[in-house]
């Protein structure tokens, strides 16, 4: 009798259609398993370091993908229609946080000068140079504009190309690549200090 | 998909492009660990019906063979209602857009009516 095969031999797309033929919550129970981390880690860096929101909308994610894999065509990747839907569950927290945030706080998050502002040089202290580096770096990401962070994240964090984002995000390529240029024009001025010297 | 060669340049090309390589590597390289997050996202997941998913049209079947069983046994009534229906109708003077728009309004419930019979929630 041949050995049933262990889970980590079934592919994404046969899990899902054990999912859809037979209801099975164990096979979905797999593709969370598979994709939680990475599903985790992409709305970590959008919520800046939040991990109690980042996993509220994880789990957000992933009911919202069971309600609605019938309607997954495999057009993308799993892991790339699961970024869809956490993007798309952080846009939507994003947008009732601004409308909450009337005032004060909803200018400073929207107001551009905030992102050209270059940031103070963070102090050394104990940490080596790249671990400041990797600070200032987390401090100037989370002073983009929520659709700036959003572009960069998916095109750097999740390698994925202009296309796919554009997918995950629902803007047009060219609105992908608008937001990761004005993002790293930000970056690189809150980030100056740590260019490298000219060379002549 | 179509997809395009990755967006990320290799390390040396810029300082920024650099930085970002490297913290997007980490950031791959990461795992965040489980810690009972697949078993929180299962205790989420709406439960399933009791009834199996070919229950409605099994229901819409029964419902439409008892209308039919009705008709067939009161011929007289069912006769009577649609003599009486037709002379309402009939005496009343209708233009070809009003009995076009009765037609789609008809058809229109018809088939929201079946639609939300026949939808699985």
């Amino acid at each position: 009798m041949a050995a049933a095969p262990r889970t980590h031999d079934i592919t994404d797309a046969q899990l899902i259609a054990r999912c859809l033929v037979a209801d099975d919550r164990h096979a979905f129970a797999e593709l969370v398993k598979r994709h939680q981390s990475s599903v985790r880690a992409c709305l970590r860096k959008l919520t800046a370091g939040n991990h109690a929101l980042a996993d509220d909308l994880a789990q957000d994610t992933f009911v919202l993908a069971w309600r609605n894999l019938k309607s997954f065509r495999q057009e993308a990747r799993f892991s790339t229609w699961l970024y869809r839907i956490a993007t798309n569950c952080w846009l939507a927290q994003a947008r009732k946080r601004h409308e909450e945030l009337l005032g004060d706080r909803d200018a400073e998050i929207s107001s551009d000068d905030d992102g050209d502002a270059a940031l103070p040089h963070s102090s050394g202290g104990d940490h080596a140079p790249a671990a400041t580096m990797k600070i200032d770096l987390e401090r100037a990401l989370a002073r983009l504009s929520d659709a700036e962070r959003a572009a960069i994240v998916q095109c750097y964090h999740n390698d994925l190309s202009h296309e796919e984002a554009a997918y995950v995000l629902g803007w047009p390529v060219g609105t992908v690549k608008t937001h990761i240029l004005r993002g790293k024009q930000k970056l690189r001025t809150a980030l100056a200090a740590w260019a490298p010297p000219a060379t002549t | 998909m179509v997809t395009s060669p990755n967006p990320v340049p290799p390390p040396s090309a810029d300082w920024l492009d650099a930085l970002l390589a490297g913290d997007a590597a980490d950031h791959r390289a990461g795992y965040v660990t489980d810690e009972g997050f697949t078993a929180r996202v299962m205790q989420r997941l709406p439960v399933l019906d009791a009834l199996p998913a070919w229950r409605r049209p099994i229901v819409a079947g029964l419902w439409l063979v008892a209308a039919v069983l009705v008709a067939t046994m009161l011929p007289g009534t069912a006769h009577e209602i649609a003599r009486d229906m037709f002379t309402l109708f009939a005496a009343r003077p209708f233009s070809l857009s009003t009995l076009g728009f009765a037609i789609f309004a008809v058809g229109l419930a018809t088939w929201t009516a079946a639609a939300l019979a026949l939808r699985k929630e």
